[in-house]
């Protein structure tokens, strides 16, 4: 059950001021308290032919992430160490709002931002994607498939990345002979640091976390901030055009803090890890 | 006239109704001398002919429908108003002072009668017969439900409003305004509402509803 | 697995899944599983795995391409870059610009069109994994997916892949099967109108291979139809007697 609208401006006007005053009574249209996440559910292994995958619902949002090894010439800068690029697809299946078509502004941005929080957070060992030192070297292609889209693609799009790179599998290759063969053995990502983002929606004076679809068009502002175990702050993006009170900034630090902590004791529930 | 289904049987696109295909009705159609169905949905007979109502058709304006729709233009000689989905309604004003004066803007509200639905399109009543909706919560269910919603003689969503104590407005073409004594009592309402949008087609729906709004208002957070 | 020739077909007759020549891969079926969509369904045959989502009928973009007397399908056959083997880079292929037709075609020929002028359906068909029978599964998820939006068809449209593979005919091959085997050819028929609304042939056949294989795939379909049918009925079997 939705509004179903293709653009922001056919948002009803009171809709926009019901979400406001509901937020003041520290209320949402759903139930959830202004700083309450929607239901995560988190599977992996969905897609036995990519090295690491995970399909994660965050409410109706699902996001589908599958990681495809390659192996390559390392960066002339960094000879020691692998990479990894991230790339995302909003698909037109998701939602009424995506159209078919090379990927828009947003989703190159949707990489960008969770590449950014997996990279500042040292969360892959790039050195052991070494292969040979300056010669070859593990390519990692993390791709990220928006599913259905029920608001707020960040959250569950970096929940997934992470799960897939957690459980993902590598085929360990040899150069032998000058050829790069496959070993027949695997091998694991220890990841190093499990960074969740965490997306924030303000209308005038007042945020909440987690905005679904009716929500995100009722918005004046939003803003996405990733944050580790170790309470550093990996990355943050204002993805929206809108005013951003900068009194409200301390509060969302810290809320995003909290709340990365919740995501993070979830995840490894989920997946049995402890970290 | 020999029938192949029993009645309100689950029948699918491609099932064959019945060999006289001189009475068949919406949800079917006319092969040869048969008829067969073209959606999901329930076989009956309805005025003599054979139909299949869909759990999940279009909804087609009819003159005299009530419905609830947003302005997402103004024009010069009157408004065009989106119902949701594919369908966008008219309110020709040829009169400029008429516009003018009813005064609405991109994003606003309103409760409207349709006029004429046609290949020109969807038109709808104007002069005393719009209503801004200034306030309230706006929600959309799927046309193809509202019956469901309302109930037999208007059963199920008369309960939803005692129960709740809310005033709902259900436009036909799937637009609900909600305005209730508080946060709680709407979301009770909203939560009805989703409820149905689920369950349309199972048994002792009208009971289940009832408990999930009685057990939201006893809860009183408006929490799950 | 690095033998110097493989072989896919056993004296017994046995293929290298451990499969009859006859046999389907298990097929599993849900449908309405996205909740934006209108109606949608997921597809699994054996490790195939596919999503489909249709909108619609809802209003054209741009306006001028609406039809005035019909509704404009729309059919996007999309896969995943982790859906292969060998990571796909993203963006349409020339495959995939060739399959979004020949499924298009295949869902028109049994969608009532005529009863949305100006406006479109559109069809998402979305490999998440691919082994072998993409086009046929997808379709066979497609038409679940318009079937649940409502939209009025004539048939649900049941398909799959049959082919030739070391001499036998062998029905829904996969991707190994399709890789070194001789022929592929997918079929996609409206069961209950007894017709064909896709045919392609990649290899070669006899005449004679070819009528035997046309045969195979109409049990293999009608297999696919029932289960189709069965799936759809679970879904709404929990059905009132209520006046709607």
């Amino acid at each position: 059950m939705s509004i179903s609208q293709i653009k922001k401006s056919l948002t009803a006007r009171i809709v926009q001021e019901k979400i406001y005053n509901l937020l003041t009574q520290g209320k949402r249209l759903d139930g959830r308290s202004p700083t309450d996440i929607r239901p995560i559910n988190i599977i992996t292994g969905l897609v036995e032919k990519a090295d690491g995958s995970a399909l994660v619902s965050m409410g109706g949002t699902k996001i589908l992430v599958g990681i495809k090894t390659e192996v390559g010439s390392p960066y002339s800068d960094r000879p020691r160490e692998g990479s990894f690029t991230v790339n995302a697809e909003l698909l037109p299946l998701a939602s009424i709002s995506f159209e078919p078509g090379p990927p828009d502004e947003r989703g190159v941005e949707l990489a960008r931002v969770v590449d950014r929080s997996i990279r500042e957070s040292k969360c892959i060992d790039l050195e052991k994607l070494c292969l040979i030192e300056g010669e070859k070297a593990y390519i990692l292609f993390i791709d990220i498939y928006v599913l259905d889209y029920d608001g707020n693609y960040y959250d569950p799009s970096t929940i997934s990345v992470l799960a897939a790179l957690a459980t993902a599998r590598i085929p360990r290759h040899e150069v032998v002979n000058g050829k790069v063969l496959k070993t027949g053995e695997y091998f694991n990502l220890q990841l190093q640091s499990l960074p969740f983002t965490v997306t924030f929606g303000i209308i005038k004076e007042k945020f909440l976390v987690d905005p679904q679809i009716e929500e995100e068009l009722a918005l004046d502002v939003s803003l996405i901030i990733g944050v580790d175990e170790k309470d550093n702050i990996v990355s943050i993006q204002k993805n929206s055009p809108g005013l951003i009170p900068e009194s409200l900034l301390e509060q969302m630090i810290e809320t995003a803090s909290e709340k990365s902590k919740f995501i993070r004791q979830k995840f490894c529930e989920a997946l049995n890890i402890r970290k | 006239m020999p029938l192949y289904f029993s009645e309100r049987e689950i029948v699918l696109p491609g099932q064959l109704l019945s060999d006289d295909s001189k009475r068949s009705g919406e949800g079917t159609y006319v092969l040869g001398s048969k008829v067969y169905a073209s959606t999901v949905g329930f076989a009956t007979v309805k005025n003599d002919r054979v139909c299949v109502i869909p759990f999940k058709g279009s909804y087609n304006p009819q003159p005299g429908d009530k419905v609830i729709g947003i302005v997402i233009d103004v024009k010069p000689n009157g408004f065009e108003v989106s119902l949701g989905r594919h369908l966008t309604a008219t309110i020709r004003m040829p009169d400029k002072k008429e516009v003018q004066a009813l005064n609405l803007k991109v994003g606003e509200v309103v409760y409207a009668f349709v006029k004429e639905s046609g290949l020109r399109g969807v038109f709808l009543e104007t002069g005393e017969k719009i209503k801004k909706i200034t306030s309230g919560l706006l929600v959309s269910l799927h046309p193809s439900k509202i019956p469901r919603l309302i109930g037999r003689r208007g059963s199920m969503i008369n309960m939803i409003k005692k129960e709740t104590g809310c005033d709902m407005l259900v436009g036909r073409n799937g637009f609900i305004v909600i305005k209730g004594p508080s946060p709680t009592n709407e979301f009770a309402a909203v939560s009805a509402i989703k409820l149905i949008e689920k369950e349309a087609h199972s048994q002792g729906l009208t009971e289940r509803v009832e408990n999930l709004i009685r057990s939201i208002l006893v809860g009183g957070a408006g929490n799950e | 697995m690095s033998s110097e020739k493989l072989k896919l077909v056993s004296e017994e007759g046995i293929r290298i899944d451990g499969r009859r020549l006859e046999e389907l891969r298990p097929l599993k079926i849900e449908i309405g599983v996205l909740d934006k969509s209108d109606g949608s369904a997921y597809v699994e045959l054996g490790k195939t795995k596919i999503f489909a989502a249709v909108f619609g009928p809802r209003e054209v973009h741009p306006k001028h391409l609406a039809l005035p007397d019909r509704a404009i399908l729309n059919c996007r056959y999309h896969m995943t870059s982790f859906s292969v083997d060998e990571r796909k880079p993203l963006g349409m292929t020339r495959r995939e610009i060739e399959l979004s037709k020949v499924i298009r075609e295949a869902l028109e020929s049994v969608v009532f069109l005529e009863e949305f002028p100006r406006t479109s359906i559109d069809v998402y068909v979305e490999v998440i994994q691919a082994d072998g029978g993409t086009r046929t599964a997808g379709l066979t998820a497609a038409s679940l997916a318009l079937a649940e939006a409502g939209i009025p068809m004539a048939d649900l449209v049941a398909a799959v892949a049959v082919g030739k593979v070391e001499g036998h005919l062998v029905l829904d091959l996969c991707d190994i099967e399709d890789k070194y085997g001789e022929a592929d050819m997918p079929i996609a028929m409206a069961p209950r109108l007894n017709s064909i609304v896709l045919l392609q042939l990649n290899g070669r056949l006899t005449k004679e291979e070819f009528r035997k294989a046309l045969e195979l795939a109409k049990k293999g379909i009608m297999e696919i139809y029932q289960k189709q049918r069965d799936a759809l009925r679970k879904k709404y079997s929990e059905a009132s007697l209520m006046e709607v």
